[in-house]
């Protein structure tokens, strides 16, 4: 649904002239209720060259809340969620064949639309931590500075503010200016949430955030979620049920490159409509 | 088949890869061969650092033994007298630079005719002879003591001659011959009598000098424009400094003693720090590497600016934004430049780009350049140029391998934050993969300063440090190096000379410098490992 501005165009006021924080985010969520569908994904048909990835996927995502994406290896999980901040468009022959994925009613793919700012817009954090080799606070002002940011007081703050949020700050705060691959594996992830939200994204997708972690780090990334949803739309793709049970409002079940369930967690998990997803989710198979 | 099949299982066991070579199983054959090249390698290495050495080990002998002769035949003695001398030439010097600026003064400021400037200098040019003449007592003093130094150090070479040549008949085991051949030592007390007995002479013949200088210079004409009076000032005080030195000259000469006897080390500093390489001189052979050691290094250096960004560049290019088919076309031409034969290239050079290069510099609209015009067509510029050539395919490898190593979870991080391609290559793929380009321009430097074909051909060969003072304009100087010196001498030289042993020296001053550059260079890919873990 239409509820702003169309705010992807590059016509819009360029980001630097937004000063948005991290308590309160992006001018549109604001305006949106939490629960409405902020993303719009519609018959979608994906290709890797010949090969089809994704079969007329259609599925809303809501504003403020988290959506787990779960299913077996190779389903098109990461492919779905690298669809929304169109990463895949580094990858030659990868498109889309058919349908479309609108987000606040402005369809992506549209060629006027600037990808740049889509992805400023929809953060992502990936399987593996990759922090980049340079200081945690470089780090994290990363993408303001692309945005021409230099006030260097603004970016101190920005740096604080996305490391609380990132429940990371009372751990690095004496050690801003040594590198990021210093930290542990779990720190060296919420660091690059904390990367993500510095750039005031509205949506934050990530994927299997928690794979390469230890229980307790992935304890401590669950916790920061939880913390995460009241101000962001996050999309999250795990493999660990618990996980998905634990922190997900709603859930999708994907199989083959299909969308086979999609409801809220609740019901996926105790009452599920479809014997597949029965079976995948009390780890029958998968 | 059936027939051949054993029968029982002890010898089917046994008949298993039975084949042997000398009582050795295939495997242990395979791993002969590959153990044996490498032991091979390892060992041709070590044979030639040790023959290097070898060879260039007794260089410091004979050079204390050649330094030792400049002493005793007196040539040292003489050389501080011609010192003086050259001192005073380079003083004349600056007066015709003097006068050749008054001339143009006089004819673009005051538009006078060339014939007229000319007249209007006679004063001055009366002035410059006078000073330039100054110097007649002491030019004859010094021809004088040339000659005689120069027969004593015959004497002595015409001694050594017969004494290995005695020591050769010895060894073939003729006798007879051998104590035909007379060797008569030098007396050289008696033979420097003559040299040291004109040190009142000289004493004479420098207060003379002195006294004429001071005379000349009271009668110097006022310069018709302050700039230029100003460096007339500046010439008398050069003047006034020149003869403040003459007392230090005679104190040398004074407290000379052929017998004081010739520091070992002076041996090896005369190589490692001497400004001079002259051989097959009459007078006295010097063995310093730094004109070479320059010479290698300014073309180098010129290679380098030209073949950094060039390959650097190309290398960001194909890995970060040129598309399939431009990789496809770029890679291999790039990389087909270190097929070219460098003697093809140095031949290129001379032919092609020598003549271009002056060509270009005559161009009156870049005369601003530095250097610019200039006459020798070749010189560092052009040897630098080929080289840049030379080096670019390694760095353009080495630096894309070293930007492919990025891992690509960087890259979709930085897009993934909303940078363009340019920002991420910029911010995010050089500055990781900096160290490896580092090292891939080091390992260019390497690959240059070894260079040998192409700067023998196009460096210009003159053995002289270039001239610093011409500030960047020195790229225009020709300059010899240190592979051309090899290359160009080794042909020449008698084996086991000091020349020869010289030229050994020379290779081995190369072989440590192209070690360091390799050894920083891996220092360098070692960290970077580590740091991209
Ligand atoms: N870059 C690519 N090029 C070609 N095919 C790809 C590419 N990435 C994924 N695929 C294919 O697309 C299909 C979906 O892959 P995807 O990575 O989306 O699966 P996934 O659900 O994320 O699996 P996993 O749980 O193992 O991460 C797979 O068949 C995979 O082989
Ligand atoms: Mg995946």
């Amino acid at each position: 649904m239409v509820t702003s501005a169309p705010s992807l165009m590059e016509t819009r006021p360029s980001a630097s002239v937004r000063h948005p924080t991290v308590a309160a985010p992006a001018t549109g969520a604001a305006v949106a209720p939490a629960g409405a569908t902020l993303v719009d994904i519609d018959q979608l048909d994906f290709f890797y060259g010949a090969l089809q990835a994704l079969h007329g996927v259609t599925l809303g995502i809501e504003n403020r809340k988290v959506t787990a994406f779960i299913g077996p290896s190779g389903c098109g999980k990461s492919t779905l969620l690298r669809c929304l901040n169109r990463m895949n468009d580094l990858i030659d022959g990868a498109r889309v064949a058919k349908g479309m994925i609108k987000i606040r009613g402005i369809d992506i793919h549209r060629p006027d639309v600037d990808v740049i700012e889509l992805r400023k817009r929809v953060g992502m954090v990936f399987q593996k931590s990759n922090p980049f080799p340079k200081s945690i606070h470089e780090n994290i002002t990363y993408g303001l500075k692309l945005q021409g940011q230099t006030n260097k007081a603004r970016l101190d703050e920005v740096v604080e503010t996305s490391l609380r949020g990132a429940a990371l700050w009372d751990e690095v705060k004496d050690r801003l200016h040594t590198s990021g691959l210093g930290l542990s594996g779990g720190q060296q992830q919420r660091l690059c949430i904390a990367r993500a939200l510095a750039v005031e994204p509205e949506v934050i997708l990530m994927d299997e955030p928690c794979s390469a972690l230890d229980p307790v780090a992935t304890a401590k990334i669950e916790e920061l979620i939880q913390e995460l949803r009241t101000r962001f739309t996050i999309v999250i793709v795990t493999h660990n049920m618990q996980q998905a049970a634990r922190v997900s409002d709603k859930t999708a079940f994907f199989y083959l490159g299909k969308l086979i369930e999609y409801a809220d967690t609740r019901t996926i998990f105790m009452n599920p409509a479809h014997a597949q997803t029965e079976a995948y989710v009390s780890g029958r198979f998968g | 088949m059936a027939s051949s099949r054993p029968t029982e299982g002890t010898h089917f066991i046994a008949h298993k890869g039975t084949f042997r070579l000398f009582g050795l199983t295939l495997g242990d054959c395979i791993k002969f061969f590959f153990g044996g090249n490498a032991v091979v390698s390892v060992v041709v290495l070590a044979l030639i650092t040790i023959f290097l050495f070898r060879e260039g080990a007794g260089f410091f002998g004979e050079n204390r033994e050649n330094l030792e002769v400049y002493r005793q035949a007196g040539l040292e003695y003489v050389d501080y007298i011609r010192t003086q001398q050259d001192d005073h030439t380079a003083l004349t010097r600056y007066l015709s630079d003097l006068r050749v600026r008054q001339v143009n003064y006089l004819t673009q400021q005051k538009k006078l005719s060339l014939a007229a400037a000319n007249a209007a200098l006679a004063g001055f040019d009366t002035f410059a002879d006078q000073y330039g003449d100054a110097v007649e007592p002491i030019r004859t003093l010094v021809s004088d003591l040339t000659e005689q130094a120069t027969a004593i150090k015959e004497k002595f070479t015409v001694t050594e001659d017969r004494k290995t040549q005695r020591a050769q008949l010895l060894a073939a085991g003729q006798t007879e011959a051998a104590a035909k051949i007379e060797t008569v030592p030098i007396d050289f007390v008696a033979e420097l009598k003559p040299i040291l007995g004109t040190l009142p002479a000289y004493r004479e013949a420098a207060a003379e000098f002195s006294r004429r200088l001071n005379a000349v210079i009271a009668t110097a004409p006022a310069m018709p424009e302050p700039a230029l009076q100003a460096r007339l000032e500046r010439f008398k005080e050069l003047n006034a400094e020149y003869l403040a030195g003459f007392p230090s000259v005679l104190r040398n000469l004074e407290s000379w003693d052929f017998r004081a006897p010739v520091p070992a080390s002076r041996a090896f500093t005369s190589f490692l720090f001497g400004h001079e390489w002259r051989t097959a001189s009459f007078w006295q052979d010097w063995y310093g590497v730094i004109p070479l050691l320059v010479g290698s290094i300014m073309v180098s250096v010129v290679a380098l600016v030209l073949a950094v960004p060039l390959g650097v560049g190309a290398a960001v290019y194909v890995n970060q934004i040129a598309s399939p088919f431009e990789q496809r076309l770029i890679k291999p031409s790039i990389e087909f430049i270190s097929a070219i034969p460098s003697v093809v290239l140095g031949f290129f050079g001379i032919a092609v780009l020598g003549q271009l290069l002056r060509a270009l510099s005559q161009v009156p609209g870049l005369a601003w350049v530095p250097g610019f015009p200039y006459a020798e067509r070749l010189n560092i510029l052009t040897a630098g140029c080929l080289l840049a050539f030379i080096a670019v395919p390694t760095i353009f490898t080495l630096a894309e391998d070293a930007l492919n190593n990025v891992p690509r979870a960087f890259t979709e991080a930085s897009f993934a934050l909303g940078a363009t391609r340019l920002q991420t290559v910029v911010k995010i793929i050089v500055p990781a993969s900096l160290s490896g380009i580092i090292s891939a321009v080091l390992l260019g430097l390497g690959r240059v300063i070894g260079e040998t074909m192409v700067v023998l051909l196009c460096a210009g060969n003159r053995i002289a440090i270039p001239d610093f003072t011409a500030g960047l304009a020195v790229i225009t100087q020709p300059v010899h190096t240190m592979t051309g010196i090899i290359a160009q001498e080794m042909g020449e030289v008698v084996q086991g000379s000091i020349h020869y042993r010289a030229l050994f020296m020379v290779g081995l001053v190369l072989f440590f410098l192209s070690l360091g550059i390799n050894y920083v260079a891996q220092g360098i890919v070692r960290r970077y490992r580590i740091s991209i873990g």
